[in-house]
């Protein structure tokens, strides 16, 4: 935790006699004249950082506090961001229904384009190496004459982010600042400028510069409550002085947007989507295939950074034929395949013809993708992090800030959207009762909403992580097909298991 | 009986295949009731007759090793459920193996025509291939097909194994009397980790006491060196490297070629001779 001299670790004393303590100690009194002052500072316009300003926004409690966002991206371009109907963008997010029912309490859903988003209503997950799988819909919690329940909802980050920054927009101007294409110069603690000023001791203060070449004098803005919005390698985070543990997972996410061959959609249930994913232990992680509109599909798979490089080094219709045969071949066929060289006179196709016809396929297999969407292969590397805290005096961390996690469930913009939920309530709670929005005794009550179930999340995607990387037959491949077995012939068990990844 | 059952299930089928919801359909595996075969002279077996297979075939090899239907029945009933798919993963780990299993070539006297072996040079592989045939007086067609594997991939698999094996024989030189075979089949259980190669190994127990001495000194030393170190024999294109020299397809499969059995018996065979003239001239 950063050192703070006195008041913000010290709340119980009153403002006169806290006064006292500092009299005479005034440092860099004046530095260049008092920074503007925001109750809260959102540094990092994700959709963490907007749905914490739509949501603050939103409540008729909070709307007239003066918050500002801070973002290094062009938050005008995000807001008119636009593709061909026939376009995804290949950063893409499963929302649970808890989410979706955030985004819809705060009114951001509506302005979300429903025809960029789509639900599904089951995921089949299964083992590449022992073949066992589970399925997970809701069919044990409803009746079969209902319409199926969705498990998830696909939406491109940018059209959540533009839905967001459209429900900021309409929330008018009144007390918001975003500073677009800014970014944050450097985060201080204020310093008591009494008798002139505020005391800001203890109140962090920015200094936001805009990108790019600029002789303007930085802006100095203090903060009640700074929230660090701001990723992985979080700046306010480190202001605040906050460790952060973790490990890389030495994978890289490889994302691509593909387009799918005939889809058989069954008759009954009408219009129901499955999301697919395979366990390729021999290969270093998960494939997963995500439902898009128009019969489109997200592509995501973990895998070694040498596999990753490779899959990206092949031409499309390799590449289409790995991604094919991740879902179809047996681990021994697809590690071959994974070293083939792109000159050999078989090609990758081939290799997947002739192996289907001696394989036998499981009945979940997603159909067949026929094309990959030009300029939307791309690889990201997997990490874990989690912040030692979330809340230190007048600093909040939420989403990646706070913890990054294996995206093998799908849970990181989830577990994001939900500490934003959490944040603004408990913000919510502080305004409604008179107490001071940064005050760490505020802010405890989010942090302690959060932190357990962000680390069961997160730990959870770590261990099924690490069992799912052991490769080959042996005690592990053994015990884990057994306990998807289990779990899948036990709709208790399931049914909790799909409530806790839901957020409920 | 399997006969039995396989006509009774004939019988049953051509029954019934009028409906499609028959009975026969679901009703599970029995003797009376056999699956389709997967391939063209596949039996299918229940767990309970493979088993009976497996006991059966190893106690009647054991009796009479010279019995080689039986050793591949033995090789067969013991080769599921993980050995022969392990066997199997080493070919398509391997871009010969792999090309193997796509064209799945057949060794016969027909693909492979002796006249042309022989025509083949010196100390090469085809050439000692042809001459180890002819010094063993034994040919290539005497292999049975695989029957009791389930799955036709790895039926080939275990088609492929026994119709190599000659071959092994010509590149270490070892004849098929019992005690070479032994040495050979040691040797193909580290390599193979087939069971019935391993389970060969208790014909051991049929040599006389001075070949079980060569054997443990000699040759069982070899089979686990070379088995051992050496790369999978299965994964080996014996029809592309006919022309090779044998010595160098020796050095790149890391096999130490062993001691010549049937020249180590001559030797005995004429030491015992003279031996024998010694003790008749001295007592003559």
């Amino acid at each position: 935790m950063r050192p703070i001299s006195r008041s913000a670790l010290r709340p119980h004393v009153c403002q006169t006699c806290r006064h006292g303590i500092g009299a005479g100690r005034r440092r860099f009194a004046s530095q260049s004249g008092s920074p503007d002052l925001y109750d809260v500072v959102c540094v990092g316009g994700g959709p963490a950082g907007l749905g914490l300003m739509a949501a603050l926004r939103a409540s008729p409690i909070t709307s007239k506090l003066r918050v500002a966002l801070i973002e290094t991206q062009d938050l005008t371009k995000a807001q008119a961001w636009n593709l061909e109907p026939t376009q995804y963008s290949n950063r893409v997010s499963s929302l649970t229904p808890s989410s979706v029912a955030f985004l819809r309490q705060i009114g951001a859903y509506d302005h979300l384009d429903v025809d960029r988003v789509q639900d599904y209503q089951d995921m089949q997950v299964w083992d590449g190496q022992t073949g066992s799988s589970i399925s997970f819909d809701w069919s044990m919690e409803t009746s079969p004459f209902e319409d199926p329940r969705t498990v998830a909802t696909m939406t491109e980050n940018a059209n959540l982010v533009r839905a967001l920054l459209r429900r900021i927009a309409q929330s008018g101007d009144e007390n918001l600042s975003l500073f677009s294409n800014s970014t944050v110069a450097s985060i201080e603690t204020g310093s008591d400028l009494k008798p002139e000023g505020p005391d800001l001791s203890a109140w962090p203060v920015l200094s936001i510069k805009p990108t790019g070449p600029s002789e303007s004098t930085p802006k100095r803005i203090a903060a009640r409550l700074l929230v660090g919005a701001d990723g992985i390698n979080s700046p306010v985070r480190s202001f605040a002085d906050i460790s952060t543990h973790g490990w890389d997972y030495g994978r890289h996410g490889i994302v691509a947007t593909l387009a799918l061959g005939d889809l058989d959609i069954p008759p009954f249930p009408a219009s129901k989507r499955t999301a697919y994913q395979r366990f390729l232990p021999a290969l270093g992680g998960p494939i997963a295939l995500l439902p898009l509109p128009n019969n489109h599909a997200t592509l995501v798979w973990s895998t070694t950074p040498e596999n990753a490089a490779y899959l990206k080094s092949l031409s499309t219709p390799s590449f289409l034929a790995m991604v094919n045969a991740a879902f179809r071949l047996e681990m021994t066929d697809l590690s071959y395949m994974m070293g083939m060289s792109s000159t050999s006179d078989i090609s990758h196709q081939d290799e997947l013809t002739w192996r289907t016809q001696h394989t036998a396929l499981p009945s979940q297999v997603p159909p067949p993708a026929t094309a990959v969407q030009e300029g939307t292969v791309a690889s990201f590397p997997l990490r874990f992090r989690h912040a030692a805290q979330y809340v230190s005096p007048r600093v909040a961390l939420v989403g990646d800030a706070a913890h990054v996690i294996h995206p093998l469930a799908g849970q990181g913009l989830n577990l994001g959207l939900a500490d934003v939920a959490s944040l603004s309530k408990t913000i919510q709670y502080a305004v409604s009762h008179g107490m001071d929005v940064g005050d760490l005794i505020t802010l405890e009550r989010y942090s302690s909403e959060r932190y357990l179930p962000n680390a069961k999340i997160g730990g959870a995607c770590d261990l099924l992580h690490k069992m799912y990387t052991v490769p080959g037959e042996g005690p592990v491949a053994w015990a884990r097909s057994l306990g998807l077995g289990v779990v899948d012939r036990l709709p208790f068990v399931k049914s909790f298991l799909m409530k806790n990844a839901e957020g409920y | 009986m399997s006969v039995l059952g396989r006509r009774g299930a004939l019988e049953l089928r051509a029954l019934t295949t009028n409906s499609k919801t028959s009975p026969t359909a679901i009703r599970s595996f029995s003797v009376l009731n056999r699956p389709a075969p997967n391939y063209p002279g596949h039996v299918p077996l229940t767990t309970i007759e493979r088993g009976a297979l497996a006991i059966g075939s190893a106690l009647g090899s054991l009796v009479n090793p010279r019995r080689a239907d039986l050793i591949a029945a033995l090789g067969e009933a013991t080769a599921t459920p993980f050995f022969i798919y392990r066997l199997r993963d080493a070919m398509l780990s391997d871009p010969t193996g792999r090309r193997i299993l796509r064209d799945r070539p057949r060794i016969t006297s027909e693909t492979l025509k002796m006249t042309h072996l022989r025509t083949l040079p010196e100390n090469s592989v085809g050439r000692t291939y042809a001459k180890w045939l002819d010094r063993e007086g034994v040919s290539p067609d005497t292999r049975d097909n695989v029957q009791y594997i389930d799955n036709e991939e790895c039926a080939y698999v275990m088609q492929r194994y026994r119709e190599c094996h000659d071959f092994y024989h010509a590149v270490t030189g070892l004849p098929i009397f019992v005690e070479g075979e032994l040495a050979l089949k040691a040797l193909e259980f580290l390599n193979t980790l087939l069971p019935m190669t391993g389970l060969s190994l208790f014909a051991f127990v049929r040599m006389k006491p001075a070949e079980k001495e060569r054997f443990l000194s000699l040759h069982l030393p070899w089979a686990i060196r070379s088995g051992l170190r050496s790369n999978e024999l299965i994964n080996v294109y014996w029809e592309e490297v006919l022309e090779k020299d044998v010595d160098e397809l020796r050095a790149e499969l890391n096999i130490e070629r062993p001691p010549d059995l049937r020249d180590i018996r001559k030797m005995i065979r004429q030491q015992q001779k003279r031996e024998k003239e010694q003790r008749e001239q001295a007592s003559g």
